[in-house]
């Protein structure tokens, strides 16, 4: 895609493919002289348009594209109910907060994968791997634990203020795909995950 | 590296696309009436002298502020800014220059361009209007700094108050884009 003469290495931000036919015509609508190229137009277009991403990363915080109805367990849901939960919402990862809404940790399908003694690449795919190794079901060590045996604690939490740059750098930082947003009494606000930060940034037109 | 360099030369994009016949002929008609106005004021004013020059530097303007209305190039702080503080640069340029046409004409024609740059008054004419207050004759000179006053803001107002008026009188026309 374009590379703009002039602007040596500098290119159109991702989903942007302006050409300057499109520039030409687009002046053709406009009645008088525009004393501009298309090719000046075009570069200074590209320039305001990653002004405005950065703009809006930086305005944009967790409180405006977090999941507010956050489907969280307690501290002492067994993990049989935690794995349903996750199952039937099709999600990959829960927080767990204790009677007075605080944060307490999150538990994820890796913490699960840990605890069946997954060792390495911590996925589905190595856990039936262990399983066909081993001898049956590897669940049975942890039937009966609870949420707060196996959840990940303390969580890597934002506040509501947290703009959404500092949130996609600590996902990528902590490979994590999920945020919780908690108030400064660490009470859980909502969740930001990887989808909610895809969707503020463009990234998925289909909602 | 040289490479880019004669990338360059050979030009990096296209010309913007020809106007439509409505634009050319409000151009053409807004240009008439605009030099119409001043050259009569001047034909009045300054008979058969070298002072008549200056109408080559409104004939510049013309071209901006009938012909192409919305560039930066052709708005009123421009089209006053510019002829204004160019015609004093040039008589300063004859005044305080030593007595060397080509030194006095250069540099009040360079003074002009970096002065419309740094107060936004960037107006092409204006070099005309400097160049002509160095080397338009002995009746200009002994204008001093009269010469900015009339006829060149003089000149400059008539053209702007013409432009006002034709420059609106089409929908799809508008004119200026901004004052200061």
């Amino acid at each position: 895609m374009p590379t703009n003469d002039k602007g040596a290495g500098r290119s159109a931000p991702a989903g942007i493919d302006l050409k300057e036919e499109d520039i030409y015509e687009a002046m053709r609508k406009i009645p008088g002289y525009l004393d501009i190229t298309p090719g000046d137009f075009k570069e200074i277009y590209l320039l305001a348009y990653q002004q405005a991403v950065a703009r809006l990363q930086r305005q944009v915080t967790a409180e405006d594209v977090m999941t507010r109805e956050v489907v969280a367990v307690r501290p002492d849901t067994p993990l049989a109910e935690v794995a349903e939960a996750m199952g039937h919402k099709g999600i990959s990862g829960v927080p767990v907060v204790d009677e007075a809404g605080r944060l307490a940790g999150v538990i994820s399908e890796k913490d699960f994968l840990r605890q069946m003694g997954v060792t390495g690449p911590q996925n589905f795919m190595a856990l039936v791997a262990s399983c066909l190794r081993g001898k049956g079901c590897v669940a049975l060590p942890i039937k009966k634990q609870k949420a707060q045996d196996l959840m990940s604690t303390p969580a890597v939490t934002v506040s509501p203020e947290t703009p959404l740059k500092k949130i996609a750098e600590i996902c990528a930082a902590r490979k994590i795909n999920r945020v919780p947003v908690t108030d400064a009494a660490g009470h859980l606000q909502g969740i930001v995950t990887r989808g909610d930060l895809v969707k503020a940034t463009g990234g998925g037109s289909e909602s | 590296m040289m490479g880019r360099y004669f990338r360059k030369i050979a030009g990096t994009t296209q010309s913007p696309p020809r106007v439509g016949l409505a634009e050319i002929c409000w151009s053409g008609l807004g240009s008439l009436l605009g030099i119409m106005a001043v050259g009569y004021l001047h034909h009045q004013l300054f008979e058969g002298t070298a002072m008549l020059l200056l109408i080559g530097s409104f004939g510049a303007s013309a071209v901006l502020i009938f012909g192409a209305i919305k560039s930066p190039l052709a708005q009123p702080r421009n089209l006053l800014g510019g002829h204004i503080l160019s015609a004093l640069i040039g008589v300063s340029a004859y005044q305080l220059l030593p007595p060397c046409p080509w030194l006095a004409a250069a540099v009040a024609v360079s003074v002009s361009i970096m002065v419309m740059h740094a107060t936004r008054t960037l107006h092409p004419p204006g070099g005309a209007t400097a160049l002509i207050a160095v080397i338009g004759g002995e009746r200009v000179h002994n204008l001093g700094y009269l010469y900015a006053v009339l006829p060149v803001a003089a000149g400059a107002l008539i053209m702007l108050l013409v432009a006002l008026l034709i420059n609106n009188l089409s929908s799809e026309r508008s004119y200026p884009e901004f004052w200061v």
